[in-house]
């Protein structure tokens, strides 16, 4: 070590930090070998219903307890009285499917075994934007048998709220979620754990999907502590209800209407027409506000409105009793006006 | 003693990069304290150093959001997502990748770091970078220029973070990777792993100190259009524009100029970029090399002090010039140096090839004889000068030519309404005639004189008539008809036939084609179809294989190859005849429209081709295909057009024309 110091003095400001960092360079390599194994010890191929072309008959899950409770994805692999739970030490077991959360689309698998290597769920570790992440799970099938499963590296590109959608369908869970750099997303990777470089649990890989808006495949994976009293819940062996289908608790009960506002637009002909005012009823909501013709709605609150539907869809959300924040572009600039319900002074009037 | 040597080796590029981590002081703040004592130092460093590096520039990391505009463009479903741009001037501007507004949209509002929003309007555009300047209506104070990294310090294998703002507007999303390559889509890019596409492009790529490489964008090297490279995200090949570049542009493009490709107006002889040296087929008339002097024949060595040895040295020094650029250019012509100053151009016209109206005779007596006129073309430039079957041409000026491909260069140097000084000669007596060059032809001309003295051999040569042609690991059929006449002494053109679905039958090809096979010179090649009822686009390479294995065993006249395709078969002939302008030289096409989204270059001296198009009036068709032979003329091609007779195939007769036609390519 001393004689690359004396080689190139320049490389350091202080001798002893390089030898420091130099030492524990080495080391690194050791220590992620190791990480890798001792994590894959606990990752889980399934396999189940599938094998049509496009679908997969396999995926991946990982051990959450010592008695073979399995956490994995819940998907038409596992619509079957015959799931097998492959180890990483190679031995098969039918599993009991014991608890299912749809919004969340995971499940609980419940194999006959004791004594597992598994991840702790009530414990997890939060990651940043850029944490660097590995991530376990048998994409692609790639393992059989006591082959390990396959780990990939990677960033965390974001956390942020999923939007995304399967074929054209918007998929019900829409929480937080880790974005990730790698293309970790891939068939039969739903269910694989993601780590940090130390193999603490963080996230569950999600199944393959497109963001709803920039329609591109995203890589992501459901943070622990989002999931995990779900998770447990399942463990107990409960089935959590179906809340995807339960009425959007973001609309309002008496919304606003656009009659109510007093403006008229340009009549909405294309698939995205601009909300462009073409007129302001005299006395009118909107005209005391000061909307004039040839405004063009920008934000309602702080949603941008990218065309009339749009505008339409998010007056839905706002109770008519509550004032309105529109933000219009008029000559290029950005004016936000404030259109306070006609009927206000009438409820205020009371004993 | 090999290990003790090994691991300091590798320590050291380690103990490198992390000494320019050591020279940033935030790096020592936030970073050096941990490394102390977690056992995962240098990942826990590098993370730090990477956060850091994205901390930097996140405060000219913005966020643009659209209104409005086209659902598709192409066949690219327009995403509506938020997507990204960079602060690149303290007064509010704003630059991106033109992919952002390819919807063009009618409103563009831009949320800033702190959460302030303005709108904002497109000033202008880079269209060889495909890069867009923003200005922000009301930049609320003055915004956070970010600093570039200087193009010496960008090296190949150091970090590299893609940064966007479109997940959340609060915060930004990062993708960690490595420079690839500098100097990438012929010198205008840094190539990086790092994961590049709609959630990034028009933000910056970051170096670990937190300095801006270049704005990422999606890039083709084959292609220049905003979407182009669009399908190559998170795929680990991504490109940046440097930021050093889009600062030394930033001032012309803040007045409102778009900016172009800058270009020479030349082309390059050889067919490989790779090897051959540059040396001018062409600079062709009105076009900025033209007007500087260069001529067909000299060879480029230099370009603004570099030195250019190939091809592709020439594309890469000229592919970052923009036009209006005044390059100094170093060129050889024979033995002497010559010194140009050319500036470059955004746009050559299309290419109109001139003519002058002379067949030639197929067969030269000798190498080095003079070029026999065949036939004059009527109401051609050279039956007006008096020109006549048996006169022998000499040259034009004082020059003189005796190969027909040094005719064909002087010919296609010039343009129609050039007037030359041609020199023949009549029964051993020279003459001169000022002819003023003219348009191509798009007529048919009556029956020709023969176009070389040559017997036919007495018998019918082996390996003529319905021949097959095998390929080697190709599953169709191939069939070709070789006159029975045929002798390796006569070129003999090549009609590709790709014939209508359902249409292939041996016996067909012969009972059509045979005759004027005999009477031309040419050999009538059919692939067939793998699926009888179809062709696939692929089976254009199959079709290749196949002319490539004709033209290695006859003696084929290269300037009378051409496809010539039926409905469906006509479709694969414009993508085979576009696709493979090296050896095509004439579309003769039936009953079809182009296909769309063929991408098509206008004519070329070098590459010239002439189309023919024959259509039934009565067809639903007529209408496209009539709009797509005024495309072709825009293109400056020579386009014949010919109103069939009858429904389906063409008649005998109309075959017969169809093969004068085709003995009409070789004109000069």
């Amino acid at each position: 070590m001393t004689t690359i110091n004396q080689n190139r003095p320049d490389f350091f400001r202080s001798c002893a930090i390089g030898v420091l960092i130099a030492t524990c360079c080495m080391a690194n390599a050791a220590l992620h070998a190791d990480t890798v194994s001792d994590a894959q010890e606990k990752i889980v191929k399934i396999y189940g219903a599938g094998g049509i072309r496009g679908l997969e008959s396999y995926q991946s899950g990982f051990l959450i307890s010592a008695e073979g409770h399995v956490l994995t994805s819940f998907s038409y692999v596992l619509d079957t009285d015959d799931v097998i739970v492959t180890l990483d030490d190679g031995r098969d077991f039918t599993a009991k499917m014991i608890g299912i959360d749809p919004r969340l689309e995971l499940a609980v698998l419940k194999i006959e075994a004791t004594k597992l290597p598994h991840f702790d769920v009530t414990k997890s570790v939060q990651l940043n934007s850029g944490s660097r992440i590995l991530a376990f799970s048998n994409l692609f099938g790639i393992a059989s048998g006591n082959e390990p499963a396959s780990v990939m590296h990677g960033s965390v590109m974001a956390i942020s709220k999923l939007s995304a959608r399967r074929g054209n369908f918007q998929i019900p869970y829409q929480g937080k979620v880790y974005i990730v750099d790698a293309i970790t997303n891939n068939p039969g990777a739903a269910g694989g754990a993601l780590t940090n470089l130390k193999g603490d649990l963080a996230a569950i890989l999600g199944k393959e999907l497109r963001s709803a808006d920039a329609n591109v495949w995203i890589n992501y994976a459901l943070p622990i502590e989002e999931i995990r009293e779900s998770v447990q819940a399942m463990q107990a062996g409960k089935t959590l209800p179906d809340e995807s289908e339960q009425a959007d608790a973001s609309l309002a009960k008496s919304p606003w209407t656009i009659g109510q506002t007093g403006i008229l637009f340009v009549p909405d002909v294309l698939p995205k027409t601009p909300p462009f005012v073409e007129a302001v009823n005299d006395g009118s909501v909107a005209a005391g506000a000061g909307i004039q013709s040839d405004d063009l709605v920008m934000y309602i609150g702080t949603t941008l409105i990218r065309s009339f539907r749009d505008l339409a869809a998010n007056l839905k959300k706002i109770e008519d009793q509550d004032d309105l924040q529109i933000t219009v572009l008029r000559n290029q600039k950005l004016i936000p006006l404030t259109l306070e319900p006609a009927g206000l002074s009438r409820k205020k009037i009371g004993p | 003693m090999s290990a003790t040597l090994n691991i300091p080796t590798v320590s050291r590029k380690r103990l490198h990069w992390l000494a320019s981590l050591l020279t940033t002081t935030w790096f020592l703040a936030t970073a050096a304290v941990t490394v102390a004592n977690d056992a995962n130092e240098l990942a826990v460093a590098e993370e730090a150093a990477m956060q850091a590096a994205v901390k930097n520039v996140s405060d000219s990391v913005v966020r643009i959001e659209t209104v409005g505009g086209l659902e598709k463009v192409g066949k690219v479903l327009v995403s509506s997502a938020p997507t990204t741009g960079l602060v690149i001037s303290e007064d509010g501007y704003i630059v991106s990748s033109a992919f952002n507004f390819i919807q063009k949209p009618t409103s563009i509002l831009v949320t800033l770091p702190n959460g302030k929003r303005s709108a904002a309007e497109i000033v202008a555009r880079d269209r060889s970078r495909q890069i867009v300047l923003l200005k922000l209506e009301d930049p609320k104070g003055k915004l956070t220029v970010p600093t570039a990294t200087p193009a010496d310090e960008v090296r190949v294998g150091y970090w590299a973070i893609a940064v966007g703002r479109t997940l959340e507007a609060d915060t930004t999303n990062i993708s960690v990777g490595v420079v690839s390559a500098v100097n990438r889509i012929w010198g205008k890019a840094i190539q990086t792993d790092s994961k590049v596409s709609p959630l990034n492009y028009g933000g910056p790529l970051v170096d670990i100190q937190g300095r801006v490489l270049g704005v990422l964008v999606p890039m083709s090297p084959q292609e220049n259009t905003e979407v182009a490279g669009a399908e190559w995200y998170d795929s680990g090949i991504g490109f940046a524009v440097p930021l050093e570049d889009i600062f030394a542009v930033l001032d012309k493009l803040k007045t409102g100029d778009d900016l172009y490709r800058g270009l020479l107006g030349v082309t390059i002889k050889g067919k490989n970029a790779m090897a051959d040296p540059a040396i001018l087929a062409h600079a062709m008339p009105g076009t900025p090399a033209a007007k500087a002097g260069l001529k067909s024949g000299d060879k480029i060595v230099e370009l603004n002090g570099i030195q250019i040895g190939r091809h592709d040295d020439l594309k890469q020094a000229i592919g970052r010039k923009y036009a209006g650029e005044v390059v100094k250019l170093v060129a050889m012509r024979g033995e002497e140096k010559l010194d140009f100053e050319i500036t470059l151009t955004d746009r050559v016209d299309p290419y109109e090839l001139p003519m002058l109206g002379i067949l030639p005779m197929r067969v030269q007596a000798e190498e080095d004889s003079n070029l026999v006129v065949r036939g004059v073309l009527p109401k051609s430039p050279a039956e007006e000068a008096g020109l006549q079957p048996g006169d022998e041409l000499i040259g034009i000026g004082e020059e003189k030519f005796s190969k027909l491909e040094d005719w064909f260069t002087q010919i296609a140097d010039r343009k129609p309404d050039d007037e030359i000084q041609l020199r023949y000669a009549r029964e051993g007596k020279e003459k001169t005639a000022t002819v003023k060059l003219a348009k191509q032809p798009e007529g048919i001309p009556d029956k020709l004189p023969a176009a070389h003295d040559v017997e036919p051999p007495a018998d019918a040569a082996k390996g003529t008539g319905l021949v097959e042609i095998k390929l080697p690991e190709e599953a169709s059929e191939c069939f070709a008809y070789v006159p029975e006449d045929y002798t390796a002494d006569v070129p003999h053109g090549v009609v590709v036939l790709l014939t209508a679905p359902g249409e292939y039958k041996k016996s067909l090809l012969t009972e059509r084609w045979k005759d004027a096979c005999e009477e031309y010179d040419l050999i009538v090649l059919a692939p067939q179809p793998a699926d009888d009822k179809r062709w696939n686009p692929t089976e254009v390479d199959f079709v290749r294989k196949t002319l490539d294995d004709v033209t290695r065993n006859f003696n084929v006249d290269e300037h009378r190859v051409i496809v010539h395709g039926h409905q469906a078969g006509g479709s694969l002939g414009y993508r085979f005849a576009f696709g493979n302008r090296d050896v095509v030289r004439g579309i003769a096409n039936v009953d079809v429209t182009v296909p769309l989204r063929l991408q098509a270059r206008g004519n070329d001296p070098q590459e010239r081709m002439s189309i023919y198009i024959a259509f039934n009036k009565d067809s639903k068709l007529a209408k496209r295909i009539n709009a797509n032979a005024e495309t072709f003329r825009e293109f400056k091609f020579p386009v014949t057009m010919v109103e069939q007779s009858s429904e389906g195939y063409l008649t005998a007769d109309e075959i017969t024309d169809l093969a004068r036609w085709i003995d009409t390519l070789d004109r000069l």
